[in-house]
């Protein structure tokens, strides 16, 4: 056996092949156009001959004596009856004849040019120069040779070759047969073709000229039976069968001696009919069809494209012991769990070698069959396979369970069930980064669908609304341990994106701190058990008693949870960036402060334990590992759950109830902008708007409607605004960041505002009108789609046709978006795949060309890095000097980051909000 | 030279594969093999012969190198150029100084970026020395701790993490920052372009600054803005077709003329200048006459052509400068155009060369260099991702940039630029444009060595990235088995 000895290929040259080789390869020569008999049995020297190969089982291979998948196939051969030109060849084929000789075949050079030429090939070989240099010295020499109008060898005076396309050559007007072709390409010497860029070792040029075709091996073209019991034969054994007959009747035709004009024409349609067997998209000839009309499927486009070989076949590749199914969330699991159907676990197998050790145990496995029945409630792993030392495969019955039992021994391998804590890798498509396929443990559970932490949602960009997901169970106990070193969850909860996590608190979650932690409200001992059931946490501290009860603080079972030492100081997401920080005595609740690892203020939330942004887990993460961090994840989630449960929570459509007077107050502010907006209008037709520098009246106007209209909707939203507090939870789930955003509010409460296509004001569909009930050339708000009403109080026919043009655009932009931005990523990955950091910083690709001398600038690893910084100094500062420290950090100031920062205006803010709320309008993807 | 490029050399020149083998045990370059004494080879393993006969076979292969160097010197000769070497790094601050020379004292590596931003925390805070040791020190582990691993994929990283957050990217365009005259392309659009290198962006902008004696001077300002704008006949005057007299007379508007600070005879200098109006314009009263040629017959085919050319003509401004408008920042006044041309602008009086920018990396290329490039692709890149509220890590974008500017321009990411040119043929098939690469392939014999990625994957073997570069060896010791 090949286990254990890992050998690779070193290289693989590139050849042209020569008829020679062709014939002496070929296991038969292929004569007759016809395959099988009418008995069904392949004709010999037909196209289905025995000699290339078997596909089907049972017969055996008549050239190396193997059955089905255990023979390679056997290529054949074809001899033309005249020489047809190679389809993608005719370029060099042009070149080569161009820049020879037609008569001594000589490279039309004389020997200093020669040798300057190939000096210069060397001194590019010497420079370290790539393919495309070659090349194009190459075409310079061939270019250069071939406005020689006199061969400096012998002196024949040179003639201009010119290229009917797609196949046919002309010298001088008078046409050159393939035969002639050949001939001339003959005579070029071998030390004339390296300066043209061709390495006589690998190609002759007269091989460019067919006299001889591949056959390929009926592996490689496998016919099919249909139900109905006809054959259905392959594309290119069609080709195939035309290339046949076409040459079986020049054959005859030429040995007959018919006229010239019938030889020539069956020479060129063979001609053709080899070309479309190579290629069948060449441009200036129509492609080769099947009898239904549609176009074959030839050599080229076998290999070509995204179905083609290399990116289909070769580049990705199916593989087994995979599932998918659709997926549901469990906050009860870690997460680095997947919770496994029994179906699923069931079928997928892990490879168990037997070893003298875990020979008992494997024998009770096999003895529960492959079915086994679930004892006291639980599930019992069963074995599918058994193979022996002899490679043979065994199945699992119930009636030869207790024989192969016996019969186990060291030596042996048994492809077990999955069950409990195997390692799986689990992956969503797109797979976008590498936290797209993360390494899970197994939890064989009831029910269909994977389960998982809800934590793990962003990486994947998982959500439950129908989401599928697809599990590999590994094989080898090398690939078990990479995975689960490199590629399990919790190794990636820091991006390396940005340097924050990616895994972390979404959505309940935060409302779950945020409602644990805001204000520090108590809890009762029956709630905090509650909350605490399954929680692996530190001592709870003495309880404050209240009129004889023992009460416990949200802050203190949350200090339950963090490292004993922790130390932070941030800004909860709830800050309202107040001019200047009250710090400490914050009313919001939003200076975060902990102290040796007790929540000594604040309140938790998105900033808190968010992903992408918490800062607390963030920084375990780093500093106490990413086991840790795992623990404090999973406890976050059930705290959390916990939290939310018993203090409760919903919101409802009554969350975006505004009093009457908040209602008259908006609607008075959006009159008072769509007065504002006709007098514009009417000032721009009085012609004392006063334009804009730069921009057109029409345009100025735009601007300054589309700024009324948007400050009116802030206006809007603001008023609204006052009147939604922090005890309304859709506001809590904004301001925590757990869902939804004021402006999301605003246009629930408040007033959607102007709806746009393009970034402008809608304004096509009737002539110079949206909509057959506005007059013609209405400029006003509600004609160009501005819509007064509010989610709630719900919009006017109009209104509602004019949200729906600027939701259309959103749903054509992620169209196009999701196809462009893909080959976008597909054009990086390729170019980039090959980089990698060196032992000495360096970065350097396939080439060894050096990218970077020192990566980054600073060598350190965005995913360690602290967004982005070499060093988080605050920390270091804290460490080093304690609380000392608190007089140098400078929380909340705004630091100067990264290369550049752009400012947007009231308008950009505006379009570019209208996107987000789009976006959560489209959430469902399926 | 690569070991592989050596091994070629070696096999070209006809030695066996054993012996190449044994040479590239001990030595890389060719060159120092030619150079090696034969004893030095006959310890490697090569009997007398086979060692004299390698140095005979490489021995010419030096020669022809030397002249095949000295072929390309000749052809670029040395430039006579003294360089001036131009240190702008911002000094150091006292404190800064200070940190540094603690670091250096304890011979601890730190990024300046740490050093100044432990500075600006320290300073005014008065620290015993050994605090700020061991505050540097802490720091410095922290620094190693970060470093990234070698035999990292950090291109896959840098790819994946700009590639992305492509998803989430818009796709339109947006009025420049605070400049609402201005469109700019931003998003996806914008992305895909930088990487492209495409050589005109789809909205070409320039950010001029002021030399800092005008920069607060808007009249001064103003002036260049509108001597760099491109101003056409229309822009400043009303055209009228005389038919009777077959003319056409320009009316040119007073106020756009001082505004612009341009004369009727600037006018007719520059309508001189265009070829289908050569010599026909004269002043007449505050007006511009342009007549027809009186050698030729009279034609309302002509006439036509004439009001045509007359109206587009260019009185004045920069080739691709579309708009000017002007901006005020701080105290300074700002020039932002619509169009291009940074070569011409940087020409312009009063314009401040240090800080005028354009977002065109290809101008910048050919203008500044490719460092400039670079920095600009780094530039832009971080501009439009974090626009989009991305983050994304500066070194990815880095990698990107360094990569695309590598070998001296600027190259794109795709079929006509990085990828088109990799070493491995599979790798370029599996990309695009297939049957070409493999037939080309075929024709040079050209060997995959199966380094890269794409090609390891299409074997079906380990790629040479991460725990697939290093190998580990076990050999199991057999009880009573024989050394």
């Amino acid at each position: 056996m090949m286990r254990g000895v890992s050998k690779r290929i070193g290289s693989i040259r590139f050849a042209t092949i020569s008829p020679d080789e062709i014939r002496r390869m070929s296991a038969t020569k292929v004569i007759t156009a016809d395959t099988y008999d009418d008995d069904g049995f392949p004709i010999d020297m037909g196209l289905m001959d025995p000699h290339l190969g078997v596909i089907e089982p049972g017969l055996r291979c008549k050239t190396c004596g193997n059955k089905v998948d255990e023979c390679p196939g056997h290529f054949g051969h074809i001899d033309l009856a005249m020489p047809v030109i190679h389809v993608g060849m005719v370029r060099e084929l042009k070149k080569l004849l161009e820049s020879t000789c037609r008569s001594c075949g000589r490279l039309l050079m004389t020997k200093e040019e020669a040798a300057e030429a190939s000096e210069a090939m060397d001194a590019v070989d010497d420079l370290g120069g790539d393919y495309i240099d070659y090349r194009l010295m190459a075409r310079a020499a061939a270019r250069g040779a071939s406005k020689k109008e006199f061969c400096p060898h012998c002196g024949q005076p040179q003639e201009k070759i010119t290229l009917d396309k797609p196949t046919t050559f002309r010298e001088g007007g008078h046409k050159l047969t393939p035969k002639e072709v050949r001939e001339r390409l003959e005579r070029i010497p071998d030390e004339d073709l390296p300066p043209l860029g061709i390495n006589p070792e690998t190609c002759r040029p007269e091989w460019m000229v067919l006299t001889a075709l591949a056959v390929p091996p009926v592996t490689v073209r496998p016919s099919i039976t249909l139900e109905s019991g006809d054959r259905s034969e392959d594309d290119l054994t069609h080709k195939m069968v035309d290339v046949l007959r076409i040459n079986q009747r020049l054959r005859e035709n030429r040995d007959a001696g018919a006229p010239q004009l019938i030889v020539e024409d069956l020479w060129e349609l063979l001609q053709y009919h080899v070309t479309t067997y190579f290629d069948n998209q060449t441009s200036g000839i129509p492609p080769a069809r099947h009898r239904s009309g549609r176009p074959l499927k030839t050599l080229v486009q076998r290999l070509k494209g995204k179905e083609g070989r290399f990116r289909s076949n070769l580049s990705g590749k199916r593989v087994n012991f995979s599932a998918r199914t659709v997926i549901s969330p469990d906050p009860t699991l870690s997460i680095n769990e997947v919770g496994v159907p029994f179906e699923a676990a069931r079928e997928l197998t892990v490879p168990v070698h037997v070893t003298p050790g875990n020979v008992e145990n494997l024998r009770q496995m096999i003895l529960n069959g492959n079915t086994p029945e679930f004892r006291d409630g639980k599930y019992v792993p069963g074995v599918n396979y058994v193979i022996r030392t002899d490679g043979r495969r065994v199945r699992i019955t119930d009636r030869n369970s207790e024989l192969i039992s016996e019969s186990l021994e060291p030596g042996y391998v048994v492809e077990r069930h999955l069950m409990d804590n195997d390692v799986v890798l689990f992956n969503r498509q797109p797979s976008l980064h590498r936290m797209s396929m993360m390494a899970h443990t197994v939890r064989v559970m009831p029910a269909k669908t994977f389960r998982f932490n809800l934590c793990v949602c962003p990486p994947y960009n998982a959500d439950f609304d129908g989401d599928e997901m697809n599990l590999h169970v590994l094989q080898s106990d090398e690939a078990r341990a990479e995975a689960l070193i490199l590629m399990r969850v919790q190794e990636h909860i820091m991006s390396p994106r940005f340097g924050g996590p990616i895994i972390g608190a979404i959505h309940d979650h935060i409302t779950g701190t945020y409602l644990l932690t805001h204000q520090n409200p108590l809890f009762t001992k029956q709630q905090v058990l509650d909350v605490l059931t399954n929680i692996n946490h530190r001592p709870l501290p003495e309880p404050h008693i209240i009129d004889g009860k023992e009460y416990w603080g949200g802050h203190e079972l949350f200090s339950l949870i963090l490292p004993e030492d922790l130390r932070m100081t941030f800004k909860a997401s709830i800050c309202q960036n107040c001019p200047t920080c009250k710090k400490e005595d914050c009313e919001l609740d939003a200076f975060v402060k902990v102290r040796h690892g007790i929540l000594v203020q604040g309140t938790i939330d998105e900033k808190g334990v968010g992903s992408f942004k918490g800062k607390i887990l963030d920084k375990i993460t780093r500093d106490y590992g990413s086991e840790k961090a795992r623990e404090f994840l999973d406890n976050v989630t059930k705290m959390a759950i916990g939290a939310i449960m018993v203090k409760g929570f919903t919101t409802g459509i009554d969350d975006e109830d505004i009093p009457a007077e908040a209602t008259a107050q908006i609607n008075d502010a959006l009159s008072d902008a769509i007065k504002k907006v006709s007098d514009l209008v009417a000032a721009y037709h009085e012609g004392i708007l006063e334009q804009m520098p730069g921009r057109t009246l029409d345009e100025t106007l735009e601007v300054e409607v589309m700024k009324v209209l948007g400050r009116a909707r802030d206006e809007a939203g603001q008023i609204a605004g006052r009147h939604l507090g922090m005890d309304n939870s859709a506001v809590i789930m904004a301001r925590s960041g757990a869902r939804g955003s004021m402006l999301n509010l605003s246009q629930m409460a408040g007033c959607i505002g102007q709806q746009a296509v393009r970034g402008e004001r809608l304004s096509r569909g009737y002539w110079n009108r949206t909509l057959p009930h506005f007059r013609k050339g209405d400029l006003g708000a509600e004609a160009k789609g501005f819509v007064k009403n509010s989610y709630k109080s719900g919009l006017t026919p109009t209104e509602f046709f004019f949200h729906a043009m600027g939701g259309r655009e959103g749903l054509v932009d992620t169209a196009v978006r999701t196809s462009r931005s893909g080959y976008m990523q597909r054009r990086l990955i390729s170019a980039l795949e090959d980089l990698k950091l060196k032992q000495d910083g360096t970065v350097r690709n396939t080439a060894d060309t050096i990218i970077q001398i020192h990566y980054g600038e600073d060598g350190i690893d965005p995913t360690r890095s602290v967004s982005g910084d070499a060093v988080d100094v605050d920390d270091v500062l804290s460490e080093v000097l304690g609380d000392e420290a608190d007089l140098l950090t400078r929380i909340g100031e705004t630091r100067q980051v990264g290369y550049a920062t752009v400012e947007k205006d009231l308008m950009e803010t505006m379009e570019e909000e209208e996107f987000e709320e789009l976006d959560y309008d489209m959430g469902g993807d399926d | 030279m690569a070991r592989k490029d050596t091994q070629n050399a070696l096999r070209r020149r006809g030695i066996s594969d054993p012996t190449i083998d044994l040479l590239l045990s001990q030595y890389r370059r060719l060159a120092d093999i030619a150079e090696a004494p034969v004893e030095d080879l006959v310890k490697l393993g090569l009997d007398e012969d086979k060692a004299a006969n390698v140095l005979k076979l490489v021995g010419p292969a030096r020669r022809r190198k030397k002249k095949a160097t000295k072929k390309v010197a000749e052809k670029a000769p040395e430039a006579k150029v003294e360089f001036q070497e131009i240190v702008k790094t911002k000094p150091l601050t006292p404190m800064e100084e200070k940190l540094t020379d603690m670091a250096d004292e304890l011979d601890l590596k730190l990024s300046r970026r740490v050093i100044s931003e432990l500075a600006s925390r320290l300073d005014g805070h008065d620290l015993p020395d050994d605090k700020i040791h061991a505050v540097l020190k802490k720091a410095h582990q922290r620094y190693e701790e970060h470093l990234m691993d070698a035999n990292e994929s950090a291109g896959i990283l840098a790819a994946q993490s700009i590639g992305e957050p492509g998803t989430q990217m818009t796709m339109r365009t947006f009025h420049y920052a605070g400049v609402a005259e201005i469109n700019v392309t931003l998003g996806l659009p914008r992305l895909i372009e930088i990487v492209d290198a495409r050589r005109v962006p789809s909205t070409p902008l320039m950010e001029i600054h002021m030399a800092p004696e005008v920069a607060g001077d808007v009249d001064a300002v103003r002036k260049v803005a509108s001597r760099i704008e491109k101003t056409t006949l229309l822009d400043i005057a009303d055209i009228e077709t005389d038919i009777v007299n077959m003319r056409v007379i320009v009316h040119p508007d007073e106020i756009k003329l001082s505004q612009k600070d341009i004369t009727l005879e600037h006018i007719v200098e520059k309508l001189d200048k265009e070829r289908r109006l050569r010599k026909l314009s004269r002043i007449e009263d505050g007006k511009i006459i342009l007549s027809t040629p009186e050698n030729e017959e009279p034609s309302f085919k002509k006439l036509q052509l004439i009001v045509q050319t007359a109206r587009d003509a260019a009185i004045q401004g920069i080739d691709g400068i579309e708009r000017a408008i002007l901006r005020k920042e701080g105290s300074e006044y700002v020039i932002y155009t619509a169009g291009s041309n940074l070569r011409d602008v940087l020409m312009e009086e009063n314009v401040d060369p240090t800080r005028t920018t354009t977002n065109s990396i290809q101008e910048i290329y050919e203008v500044l260099g490719v460092e400039a490039a670079r920095n600009s692709i780094i530039y832009e890149a971080t501009r439009t991702l974090e626009e989009q509220g991305l983050t994304v890590d500066i070194r990815h974008i880095m990698l990107v940039a360094d990569l695309m500017t590598n070998d001296g321009d600027v190259k794109a990411i795709g079929r006509h630029g990085i990828s088109g040119r990799k070493s491995s043929v599979l790798a370029r098939a599996a990309f695009e444009i297939t049957a070409t690469h493999l037939l080309h392939a075929a024709l040079t014999g050209e060997t995959d060595y199966l380094d890269g990625v794409a090609e390891n994957i299409i074997v079906g073997q380990p790629v040479t990235l991460g725990t697939g570069a290093v190998n580990l060896v076990y050999q199991p010791k057999n009880k009573g088995a024989k050394q």
